[in-house]
């Protein structure tokens, strides 16, 4: 299998395969590397099809992270507390996915409640990296990136707070894409953190992404977050010339003078990277930004994040939905339920924001936050007067192995491996493509546009993928004969 | 940070947590802490402004006031763990 939704599409329509086939396929594949794996929740196998779409997407079957509400379909956020949990209403992007006749195959594993990066935390077990399962495939929308880099589906719909799209699609060798705020309507989707969550999509390409955003992007008033369409099709501006463009990078997060050699095969990547932007026309200059602003980044996203949550979260009781805990009184039963249901990691993450929130800790830690917030958005809106984007590597080297050790206090990891939290603070488009190998192992670049651009992202996006060799890749794990 | 504050907070935010817990979660706000030192670091901090969402949304408006029953009992009930005559049902809360 392993084709692109193009394809799928042509063949569909020349009558050389029936939606129904692809469908089958891809259920089979799923549960052939289920077991090794790990992307599902849940594999679906009744073939249910709107047919009255003409749309691109009818007849292409896709997954959806679990933390998306699907009528009747199990939907647990990878968390026990909603192990038993099935929805009763349709997320708006579900509606529209349906509506335009995609086949959902499938729910994906995310870390706990979409908390956390390593795609490890999920209640079904973990998410191995069809790479190399010795190593994760990142979060938390592992299951999503996984299943498109087994070739099991050709796209997935994900969502991302901090990266949770763009860094597994980095080590996961697909492309992974985050919208402008507002662009695709929340509704239905499990709240983290409200004013930095984003659904997006992963595919095999960017023209693909452009397929299915042109479905799923929009206006809908049940999201009050939700921004006007900018009514643009953005397969028609995707081939569009790209020279005269320009691109800057941070140079403060590509600092390597303590001569970290994974990091230094990273920056190799990124020098041939900007070489084949500047084939294409595009210039790429080096900016300068406050070294204590970028190492703010991710303290500040961990205070508002954990903030958000702790307060978005509060509704998981176990009364009204989810697994009902025991005791003789209503605060005995929400205390069992939560103790229960929620795993370490994320009481831990709820403790935190609860800290934050601390009448004598607010000023400190979490407006100071906010403030650091805008000093970010404010630098990077002042430098796109001058470029059309901000392009740096998606993350600081390959994907790390199950149990490596991180020094959290680092800089390489304070900055360079959560940079891309940038396009979250700022609501900005967002995207990763594959960019390379090392050590067998995909890269991933990641370009960030203005506001409303998501067109301008995508056309570059895709003018420069096709610059390299990976585009409609499929991992390449010994045991896998794709 | 002491122990004793963090069974506080997990209290407030109703679970429990065991013993052990409380270990990682004091090494894990050692290093915490220290990284929120680093938000500290930035000069003239209290002149800005806090920002709580990406951009000004200016399509944010009302909706009509209008009655909307999208959901039928039955379904609002099908994901409780007890209900009864079209209730949740809990135990009694004063006796």
């Amino acid at each position: 299998m392993a084709l692109s939704i193009k394809e799928m599409r042509e063949k569909i329509d020349s009558g050389s395969v029936s939606s129904e086939e692809l469908f089958t396929e891809s259920v089979n594949l799923a549960k052939k590397y289920q077991d090794k794996y790990n992307p599902f929740v849940t594999i679906i196998d009744k073939y249910e099809i709107d047919k009255s779409s003409d749309s691109n997407l009818s007849g292409i079957p896709y997954a959806l992270k679990d933390n998306i509400s699907t009528k009747g379909i199990l939907t647990t956020a990878s968390s026990n507390i909603l192990k038993n949990y099935v929805p009763v209403y349709d997320a708006t992007i579900y509606k529209k996915l349906k509506e335009a006749g995609a086949v959902l195959m499938g729910k994906t594993v995310l870390d706990e409640l979409a908390m956390g990066g390593t795609g490890t935390t999920g209640h079904t077990g973990v998410v191995k990296n069809p790479w190399n399962s010795e190593r994760l495939i990142g979060g938390s929308s592992a299951g999503s990136a996984a299943s498109v880099a087994l070739g099991i589906v050709p796209f997935a719909i994900g969502s991302d707070t901090g990266d949770s799209i763009r860094k597994p699609a980095a080590y996961g060798g697909v492309v992974g894409f985050k919208p402008t705020y507002g662009r695709i309507s929340r509704y239905g989707l499990f709240a983290f953190a409200s004013s930095l969550d984003h659904l997006g999509v992963f595919a095999r390409n960017t023209y693909d992404v452009a397929m299915v955003m042109n479905v799923i992007k929009g206006h809908d008033e049940r999201d009050m977050t939700s921004l006007p369409d900018d009514d643009k099709n953005y397969l028609d501006t995707i081939d569009n010339e790209v020279a005269g463009k320009k691109l800057f990078y941070i140079k403060e997060i590509l600092d390597n003078s303590d001569n970290d050699k994974e990091l230094a095969k990273v920056i190799d990547n990124f020098s041939m990277v900007i070489k084949k932007c500047e084939s294409l026309g595009i210039e790429v200059c080096e900016e300068s930004i406050d070294k204590d602003l970028l190492l703010a980044l991710y303290p500040t996203y961990m205070s508002i994040s954990c903030a958000e949550v702790t307060s978005n979260d509060a509704n998981l009781t176990g009364i009204h939905f989810g697994v009902r805990g025991e005791g003789n009184t209503p605060e005995e039963i929400i205390k069992d339920a939560r103790t229960k249901g929620f795993s370490e990691l994320i009481k831990r993450r709820f403790v935190l924001g609860s800290y934050i929130l601390q009448k004598e800790n607010q000023e400190k830690l979490f407006l100071n936050a906010c403030r650091i917030r805008r000093m970010v958005v404010d630098k990077i809106n002042d430098l796109f007067k001058k470029y059309d984007g901000l392009i740096m590597p998606a993350a600081s080297g390959i994907a790390p192995k199950f149990g490596e050790g991180t020094d959290k206090l680092s800089d390489k990891y304070l900055m360079l491996d959560n940079h891309l939290v940038i396009g979250n603070f700022g609501g900005f488009p967002s995207i990763t493509i594959p960019s390379g190998f090392v050590d067998d192992m995909p890269l991933g670049i990641n370009i960030t546009g203005r506001v409303c651009e998501d067109d301008v992202v995508l056309n570059m996006a895709y003018k420069l993928e096709n610059t390299m060799d990976y585009v409609n890749q499929v991992a390449k794990d010994g045991e896998i004969d794709v | 940070m002491d122990k004793e504050t963090l069974k506080m907070l997990a209290n407030k935010l109703m679970f429990t947590m065991k013993e052990e817990e409380y270990k990682t979660l004091m090494d894990e706000f050692d290093i915490i802490l220290k990284q929120m030192d680093l938000i500290g670091n930035i000069p003239d901090i209290d002149k800005v402004e806090p920002m709580t969402y990406p951009f000004m949304l200016d399509n944010v408006s009302l909706r009509e006031d209008k009655v909307v029953d999208e959901l039928e009992i039955d379904e609002i009930l099908v994901n409780s763990g007890s209900n009864l005559y079209n209730q949740v049902k809990l135990p009694k809360v004063v006796e």
